[in-house]
């Protein structure tokens, strides 16, 4: 049987990491009120690690969570609104309940990929508290299938009602998404979500390869604005779905129009596949960790290259981002 | 609090005047246990003296210990208990959650608990000269992934042992052979008996179990969420028929046997919704998201109890929710 699929819109979410968390009003404005006549299922706005994580260590945000939410809740009549939520950045009581009072609809809670206990008391609010809410697993390559079974069906367990693997490298190859996909969507009782990144330009490939592994929810980003190199372009998916008669209640030309107006209006570089992305999928790390790698480097007179291989040595995830003056101070040594 | 025929009381007669032990006596079956022992003390002068162990008092059970003759409150962890009270006549050992996030969160824990608890409990039981029977609560998940609107206590499906969900049905089902093998060995008179799904008061809202987030959601956003199809077909008893079963199981049941415990009327979510929005008004929207085919089956047979225990279902599902919406409506925090 073919499902319906939910596109899941992470556009002013993820793409915040692309311009480091410098979203204006007007850009939010504009998307949110383009975006709501599209059929898309749900946006994501915020900061790009989430609620509650605008800081010196991963970026200042230029607009408040509040200024975020209320502006795209304003202008949302029919697509649902959504926000990532990483325990610690995000608490209950400071960011969440509030964050619910200001019209959100759906609460996506991430942690690490083996570390959904940590996500049990946020869960559980939200579902208390009448809303969406999706487990998320990040940084999903770095475990087995079997054990990302064990932690999406903690996550399940604890009340999430989709669980969504994020390829937040952008490392996955086929297979590796096929595996994933295929034993959590056969194991799980909600739906699976899949959240790819472009780095070696699977993103579209990764997300219908997910698609016929049984996957419900595809993240995307209209031009693939997204962390490092972007995610799964969503109009490009939206089309492809289209040709394939997937049903996923999306006006194709609407969309087409927000992606020109994100052309126009949100994007200042155009979203590539970098060299510097490539050799952050080959070693295992987050995209977002490319602007301070980058700045990092130059400062330090270092490959940035090395000291992605190095970071990927060391396992890190994002909000480790202080790791790479250590190793680029290694490198400089080294030298 | 409930209307006992005579041949309820008389069922029970055997209990009169005896020392009871339950184990877990905090949880939602022990406190329901409580409620309907001593409302027998004082509505039929029963005199049962009622012993209790838990790590906490907690909830309802926190209004009886201080106020009650007819209660002693042992606070400690059942698996450190080294001696029980010698007037013991029956044990109730339901020390154990099945809150899954529990296990999933806690799983050698939550195993631990199980196992040694209720090997302290056999070790402790041996020692006691009155006593008369000891009922093991285990658990309907031991029947594993069966999918059966007719399970009997002879049928039984798989575990998946290397799955992190067979954590609490393997640990009960190794509870049971455990019991078993101190019946056989130690001739210990012991009943099993499987509990299935309940609904009522002193039941957490919380639970991740579809019929307690749909009464939550509706008592506070007026919008039931079905998140697959709404066909997956389940059943419910009420606990004033689940308190009155197990006493008469522990009363009356056949040494050795396993009795299953629950409603055998099924019922699928989409109509459990439905009925709720009848209830609450018509304000209710019911949103049937269609996430997945789930069109399974889990409901128990309990001939075997009718037929040897002469029990029955006394509240029926539209009683059960009417009941629990209006107790939930008046203490949901």
């Amino acid at each position: 049987m073919i499902h319906k699929i939910n596109l899941y819109d992470v556009t002013l979410r993820d793409g915040s990491h692309a311009i480091s968390h410098q979203l204006s009003i007007s850009q939010v404005d504009e998307y949110t009120k383009a975006i709501d006549t599209t059929g898309v299922y749900a946006i994501e706005v915020g900061h790009g690690n989430g609620l509650g994580a605008s800081s010196v260590l991963v970026g200042q945000s230029q607009l408040s969570d509040e200024i975020l939410i209320k502006t795209a809740k304003n202008n949302l009549q029919h697509t649902k609104l959504g926000i990532h939520v990483i325990p610690g950045f995000a608490t209950i009581k400071k960011d969440i309940e509030k964050a619910l009072s200001w019209g959100v609809d759906i609460v996506r809670v991430a942690s690490h990929c083996t570390e959904a206990d940590i996500t049990e008391r946020h869960l559980g609010y939200v579902r208390e508290k009448g809303k969406e809410a999706y487990g998320l697993l990040m940084m999903s390559h770095m475990a087995s299938p079997e054990i990302l079974l064990d932690e999406a069906i903690k996550m399940q367990t604890y009340g999430a009602e989709a669980i969504v693997i994020l390829d937040s490298a952008g490392s996955y190859l086929p297979d590796d998404v096929k595996a994933r996909i295929t034993l959590l969507s056969q194991n799980l009782n909600v739906p699976v979500g899949f959240h790819a990144h472009n780095n070696l330009g699977l993103g579209i490939s990764n997300s219908l390869v997910a698609i016929e592994a049984g996957a419900q929810i595809i993240d995307g980003a209209t031009k693939g604005f997204g962390a490092g190199a972007g995610n799964a372009q969503m109009e490009v998916l939206a089309a492809v779905l289209q040709k394939m008669n997937y049903k996923t209640n999306v006006d194709l030309y609407r969309l087409l129009d927000v992606a020109d107006l994100v052309e126009k209006d949100l994007i200042k570089e155009p979203i590539t596949i970098s060299s510097l992305s490539i050799v952050s999928a080959i070693a295992g790390v987050f995209s977002g960790f490319s602007k301070h790698v980058k700045r990092i480097a130059k400062e330090f007179n270092v490959d940035p290259r090395d000291i992605f291989m190095e970071l990927g040595k060391q396992k890190v995830v994002a909000g480790q981002e202080d790791t790479i003056i250590d190793i680029a101070l290694k490198l400089q040594k080294r030298i | 609090m409930l209307t006992l025929t005579e041949k309820d009381i008389s069922n029970l007669e055997k209990l009169k005047n005896k020392a009871i032990l339950i184990t877990g006596g905090s949880g939602f079956i022990g406190t329901w246990l409580i409620q309907l022992l001593i409302w027998l003390n004082d509505k039929y002068h029963f005199n049962v003296k009622l012993y209790l162990i838990a790590r906490h008092a907690t909830g309802a059970l926190d209004t009886f210990i201080d106020s009650r003759q007819d209660i002693i409150f042992i606070q400690d962890d059942i698996r450190n208990i080294r001696e029980f009270p010698k007037d013991i006549v029956y044990i109730i050992h339901a020390a154990s959650s099945p809150d899954n996030r529990i296990y999933m969160s806690n799983p050698i824990e939550s195993m631990n608990i199980i196992t040694d608890g209720t090997k302290n409990t056999m070790e402790n039981a041996l020692l006691l000269e009155k006593l008369e029977k000891i009922v093991h609560l285990s658990s309907g998940q031991i029947y594993g992934t069966l999918d059966s609107h007719n399970i009997t206590e002879n049928d039984f499906g798989k575990l998946n042992c290397n799955s992190i969900t067979a954590i609490y049905p393997e640990a009960k089902r190794y509870a049971e052979t455990l019991v078993n093998a101190y019946r056989s060995l130690h001739k210990l008179p012991i009943v099993q008996v499987r509990p299935f799904s309940f609904i009522g008061p002193f039941m957490s809202l919380n639970k991740p179990w579809a019929i307690n987030s749909f009464i939550r959601d509706v008592l506070k956003t007026k919008n039931i969420r079905i998140l697959g199809n709404g066909k997956p077909i389940r059943s419910y008893m009420y606990p004033t028929d689940m308190a009155l079963w197990i006493l008469n199981m522990l009363a009356n049941g056949k040494n050795g046997a396993a009795y299953n415990l629950g409603s055998d009327m099924g019922i699928s979510l989409e109509e459990v919704a439905l009925k709720i929005k009848n209830i609450v008004g018509s304000s209710v929207s019911i949103e049937t998201l269609n996430m997945n085919d789930d069109c399974s089956e889990f409901v128990p047979n309990i001939d075997y109890a009718r037929r040897e225990l002469g029990l029955d279902i006394a509240v029926h599902i539209d009683d059960a929710l009417l009941k629990s919406i209006q107790w939930f409506e008046k203490n949901l925090v």
